[in-house]
C-alpha cells in the first residue's frame, strides 16, 4: 500500500522536477576527476531543501530512515505548512510528531539487498556531504555484481542504482596506464571517463540540481540546527570583541600606574 | 568599651558584612588572596593560560551538569540521547558543542601552560610540588578526557576504549586480568560505559577540584615565577613587599579579564563555525553509533592524545612500546630534578638547553602530527626519529644542564611600560 | 599630579563600569541556553500531540481513561436524562456555574461539554491531585440516597457530579478540568484539538 503510494507520488513528482529543477553552474563535470567533485549544497536555501526533501520521501524513505528527525519538524524547518506536509510528504500511516521510519523491514531488506540499509540522519556528518554527491554521481553499470551496478565512490555498494530513471544509465571506460608491479612492467586499467548508455528523465543539469538538493537535505537532517548556529556565532563573536576591546581599555587604565 | 567597639567595627565592617565576618574570614580571605599578594610585574602572554584553565574548567563543570540531565547512560540508549540533545533539547547542541570543545580548548591551555613552566623553569625549587600537582592535574584530565569520550557511544568511541584499555594488557602477570576488571565484562560494554560515566561525572571531577585547589595554594605559598626566573621575593623594598611585585588585585585581576575576552571569541569562532574543526575536535567516525564487529579506518585518539600515540606505534614491540608511552608521560614529573641549571629562565641559559627544547617542541609537534596519520611507511620512521628527539629533552638534561654557559641573572625584572 | 590622579580615577571608573555592565549583559546571554534548555523538548512537545478516541464501542456506564500531556482523561456516556437532572442539585455545588474553575468556552454551560452525551474530564482531583473512583450508580449507601452520581476522590474524600463539579463539604474547592478537544466526526474524538473539522487529523 505505502509502496504504491511511494510509486504514484514519484509519478507525479517526476514531471515536477523537470519543471522546477534549478539550472546549474557551468558543468565542468567531464574534465574534473571524480574524486575532486564538491556538492557545493548550501544548508541555508529553504527552496533547495524543500527539494530535497520531496526527493528524499519519493527516492529514499521506502528503504531508508531518518530515525532522529521528526516530520513535523522537519516541515517546520523548512517552512512547510503542516497541511503541505501531510498531505504531500507524510506517509498515511504516519503522524506529523513521528520520526521519518522507513516501512522496509531489516529482515527483508538483509534478504533482497544482503545488508539493512543505513539510518540517514547523520549520513552526511560520518562521510561529509562531498562524498554523498559522489556517490549519486558515479552509478555505473557492472554485470558481475547482483545489483548490475556498481561505484566509484564506494566499490561493491549493495544499494541499487535507484537513480537511474531519472539519471540515465552509464557505463565506465578504462584506459591503460603503463606501472611497474614487483620491478616487472605491467599494465593497469584506470577509470577515465562514463559513457551514457541510455538517458533519464534528466538532462545533466537537472540530475545534477537533483542530486545537491538531496545532498543538501542531508546535510540539515545532520544537523539541523546548523543555520540557527552561524547566526548566532555572529553575535556572540561581535559581542565578544566589543567586550575584550572595552575590558583591554581598562586594563590599560589601571596599568598605567605601573612602572 | 567605646574604642573597643569601634575598633571591631573598623575591623568588621558594619552590619551585614560583620555578621558575616566573624563567621566566616572573607574579608581576610580577599584581602590576603587578592590585596596582598604580590605577583612578578612582568608577566607576558604566557602567564595567561593558568586563568584560563580555571575558565575552562568551570566551563565544562557547568556544560557537563547541562549534558547530564539529558543524557541517558545506557549502550542502547546513549547514542540516541546525544541526538536527542543536539535536536530536540533547546540550545542542546550549543551545550553538546561547549563542552565538547571545551575538552580540547582544555588541553590547548594546558599544554601552553605547562610550556611555559618549561621556558621559564617554573618546576624549579621552590616550586617543585606545584609542578606535581600540575602533572597529577594532567593525568587527571587526561583520564577525564577518555572517558568522557567514550560517553557518546559512537562508533570511536568504542574503538578508543577497546584500543586504549587493551594497552593495560600488556602489564606483565595481571594484565589480561586487569584488563578485564577494568571493561566488566568480555569486551567493552555497557559495564564498562556505566562506570566510565560515574567517574567522568563525579569522581575524577572531585579529584580535579581537590587537586586544583591544592595546586593554588601551593602557588599561594610559594609564589609565582615569572619570565626572567627573578625570585621577587629576595628584593624588598621599605615596606615590606617585592620591589618587582604589584598586587594580584587589581593588576591581574583587570589583565586576566582581557585574557579571558581573547580566549572567549576564538572559542566562540569554533563553538558556532568550525565545530568539528576539521575532524580533530569531533571525529567523523562517531557520528556512527558504536559496532563491535567495524573498525573506524582510519583509527586514532583525540589529537591531544596523539603524541604518546605515534610514540608507542614506533615500536613494533607491544609492551615495550607501552612502556614507552608510560614513560614520556611520567617523564615530566623528573623534570625538577633533572633540571640542575643554576638559572631558571631560558632568557639566561645556554644554548644547549635552548637547542634541546626546540627539538623538543618540533618532535612533540611532530608527534602530535604523526598520531594522526596511518602507522605505514615514512611516518613510521619519522615517527621513530622524533620519538627520540623528545626523550633525549629529557634523558640528556641531567647533563646539558650542568653543561649549560649560563648569563648572569639581572637583580630586576624585565619590564617596559 | 593630583590633578591626574583625578581624571584616571574617573576614567578608571568609567571603564570598570562600562566592563563589569558589558560582562553582565554577556552574563545573562550566556545563562540563556542554560535556562531554556530545561523547557519542554521537542521530545515532550511530540508526546504532547492531540490523540485521537474511538467512541464507537463506548457504552453508557462504561468509562475509559486516555492519558494526554501526562494526564489521565475520563470519557463516558451521559443519558439526556441525566443531563437534564444536572441543575437540580446546584444547590450542593460550590460553583455551578463553572465561573472559577478551568475549562475551553465550549464547556462554560450546564453539562460542561461540547455535547450533552459525551463527557470529557481531567481526572485530577482538584484539591491535591488523586484520581476520582467513579461512582456512577445514584443512590449509594456510602455517599447517601440523594447521591446524583459521579466521582468520588479516594484520598481526601473530595465528591464532583456527573459533569465534574464539585461538591459542598469537599477539600476540593475548584471543578475537575476540562482538556480542550473536538468531535472529527459521531464517533471519533480528538483531545488537544479545539478545532477537528479545519486541521488535518492527528
Amino acid at each position: 500500500m505505502t509502496k504504491s503510494i511511494l510509486l504514484a507520488l514519484s509519478l507525479v513528482s517526476a514531471p515536477l522536477l523537470l519543471v522546477a529543477a534549478e539550472p546549474a553552474a557551468p558543468s565542468a563535470a567531464e574534465a574534473v576527476s571524480w574524486q575532486d567533485l564538491h556538492a557545493g549544497n548550501e544548508v541555508a536555501n529553504l527552496s533547495s531543501l524543500q527539494r530535497g526533501a520531496r526527493d528524499f520521501t519519493n527516492y529514499c524513505l521506502g528503504c531508508h530512515s531518518m530515525k532522529y528527525l521528526r516530520w513535523s519538524r522537519m516541515c517546520t524547518d523548512l517552512s512547510i505548512p503542516s497541511a503541505e506536509c501531510a498531505a504531500n510528504l507524510i506517509p498515511a500511516d504516519a503522524k506529523p510528531a513521528d520520526y521519518m521510519l522507513t516501512n522496509l523491514r531489516g529482515e527483508d531488506a538483509v534478504a533482497w539487498f544482503g545488508k539493512e540499509p543505513p539510518d540517514l540522519s547523520l549520513i552526511a556528518r560520518s562521510r561529509s556531504v562531498d562524498y554523498l554527491y559522489r556517490l549519486f554521481k558515479t552509478f555505473y553499470v557492472d554485470p558481475s555484481r547482483p545489483t548490475r551496478t556498481n561505484n566509484l565512490a564506494l566499490d561493491g555498494l549493495a544499494m541499487p542504482a535507484v537513480l537511474s530513471a531519472l539519471e540515465g544509465v552509464k557505463v565506465a571506460v578504462y584506459r591503460n596506464v603503463d606501472d611497474v608491479v614487483d620491478g616487472k612492467p605491467t599494465v593497469r586499467k584506470v577509470f577515465d571517463h562514463f559513457t551514457s548508455v541510455a538517458p533519464g528523465q534528466l538532462n545533466a543539469e537537472q540530475y545534477d540540481a537533483f542530486v545537491r538538493d538531496t545532498v543538501n537535505f542531508l546535510d540539515y537532517a545532520g544537523e539541523p540546527a546548523q543555520v540557527d548556529r552561524r547566526n548566532m556565532g555572529v553575535w556572540v563573536v561581535l559581542f565578544l570583541l566589543v567586550f575584550t576591546a572595552i575590558a583591554w581599555l581598562m586594563k590599560k587604565e589601571y596599568w598605567k600606574e605601573v612602572h | 568599651m567605646a574604642s573597643n567597639d569601634a575598633a571591631a567595627q573598623v575591623k568588621n565592617g558594619t552590619g551585614f558584612r560583620a555578621w558575616l565576618n566573624q563567621r566566616l574570614p572573607v574579608d581576610k580571605f580577599v584581602s590576603e588572596q587578592l590585596l596582598e599578594y604580590y605577583a612578578p610585574k612582568n608577566f607576558n602572554i604566557w602567564y595567561f593560560f593558568g586563568s584560563l584553565a580555571l575558565l575552562v574548567l568551570v566551563m565544562q563543570l557547568v556544560s557537563g551538569i547541562f549534558l547530564t540531565m539529558f543524557y541517558k547512560v545506557g549502550d542502547t540508549t546513549a547514542f540516541d540521547s546525544v541526538e536527542f540533545i543536539m535536536r530536540e533539547v533547546h540550545f542542546g547542541w550549543l551545550i553538546r558543542y561547549l563542552h565538547a570543545i571545551g575538552a580540547s580548548a582544555f588541553f590547548v591551555v594546558v599544554y601552553l601552560h605547562m610550556y611555559r613552566a618549561m621556558m621559564y623553569g617554573s618546576y624549579k625549587a621552590p616550586r617543585e610540588l606545584l609542578w606535581l600537582f600540575g602533572m597529577f592535574i594532567y593525568l587527571a584530565l587526561m583520564a577525564e578526557a577518555f572517558m568522557g569520550y567514550v560517553l557518546p557511544w559512537g562508533n570511536m568511541s568504542y574503538w578508543a576504549a577497546t584500543v586504549i584499555i587493551n594497552l593495560f594488557s600488556t602489564i606483565p602477570v595481571i594484565g589480561p586480568g586487569l584488563v578485564e576488571w577494568i571493561r566488566g565484562d568480555y569486551g567493552v560494554a555497557d559495564a564498562t560505559l556505566n562506570r566510565f560515566f560515574s567517574l567522568h561525572v563525579v569522581a575524577i571531577p572531585l579529584v580535579l577540584l581537590l587537586l586544583v585547589a591544592l595546586h593554588l595554594v601551593a602557588l599561594r605559598q610559594v609564589g609565582s615565577n615569572n619570565p626572567d626566573g627573578i625570585e621577587i621575593k629576595e628584593n624588598k623594598g621599605s615596606d615590606g613587599k617585592p620591589v618587582d611585585g604589584i598586587p594580584f588585585h587589581p593588576y591581574y585581576t583587570v589583565k586576566d579579564i582581557v585574557g579571558v575576552g581573547f580566549f572567549l571569541t576564538l572559542f566562540a569562532v569554533v563553538v558556532f563555525f568550525v565545530p568539528t574543526f576539521g575532524n580533530l575536535f569531533l571525529e567523523e567516525a562517531n557520528f556512527e553509533p558504536a559496532n563491535p564487529l567495524s573498525t573506524p579506518d582510519p583509527i586514532a585518539p583525540s589529537w591531544y592524545f596523539t603524541p604518546y600515540y605515534a610514540i608507542l606505534r614506533a615500536v613494533p614491540n607491544q609492551r615495550v612500546g607501552a612502556l614507552l608511552l608510560l614513560i614520556a608521560v611520567l617523564a615530566f614529573f623528573f623534570l625538577p630534578w633533572l633540571d640542575r641549571s643554576p638559572v631558571k629562565s631560558i632568557r639566561y641559559r645556554g644554548w644547549w638547553f635552548k637547542l634541546f627544547l626546540a627539538e623538543f617542541t618540533v618532535s612533540f609537534l611532530a608527534l602530535m602530527y604523526l598520531g594522526l596519520k596511518p602507522a605505514t611507511g615514512g611516518y613510521v620512521i619519522a615517527a621513530r626519529v622524533f620519538s627520540i628527539g623528545y626523550f633525549a629533552f629529557f634523558g640528556g638534561m641531567y647533563w646539558y644542564s650542568k653543561w649549560d654557559r649560563v648569563k648572569p641573572v639581572p637583580q630586576r625584572v624585565r619590564f617596559h611600560d | 599630579m593630583a590633578d591626574q590622579d583625578a581624571v584616571d580615577l574617573d576614567r578608571r571608573k568609567f571603564l570598570t563600569v562600562a566592563t563589569g555592565a558589558t560582562a553582565a549583559v554577556g552574563a545573562a546571554f550566556a545563562a540563556t541556553p542554560f535556562v531554556a534548555s530545561w523547557s519542554l523538548s521537542e521530545r515532550a512537545h511530540a508526546f504532547g500531540a492531540p490523540i485521537t478516541v474511538d467512541l464507537s464501542k463506548l457504552e453508557l456506564g462504561m468509562m475509559l481513561t486516555y492519558v494526554w500531556r501526562k494526564q489521565p482523561i475520563y470519557i463516558f456516556r451521559r443519558t439526556p436524562e441525566t443531563v437534564a437532572k444536572l441543575a437540580a442539585h446546584d444547590s450542593q455545588l460550590k460553583d455551578p456555574k463553572s465561573t472559577e474553575s478551568d475549562q475551553p468556552t465550549y464547556a462554560v454551560n450546564e453539562m460542561r461539554a461540547r455535547r450533552a452525551d459525551v463527557a470529557v474530564l481531567i481526572a485530577t482531583c482538584t484539591h491535591l491531585g488523586c484520581l476520582p473512583k467513579q461512582r456512577f450508580e445514584s443512590g449509594d449507601v456510602e455517599l447517601g440516597a440523594d447521591w446524583p452520581g459521579g466521582f468520588r476522590c479516594p484520598c481526601h474524600g473530595s465528591r464532583f457530579d456527573l459533569a465534574g463539579r464539585v461538591f459542598n463539604g469537599s477539600p476540593a474547592s475548584v471543578n475537575l478540568r476540562v482538556p480542550p478537544y473536538s468531535f472529527q466526526n459521531d464517533n471519533t474524538l480528538i483531545i488537544g484539538l479545539d478545532d477537528a473539522t479545519t486541521q488535518g487529523a492527528a
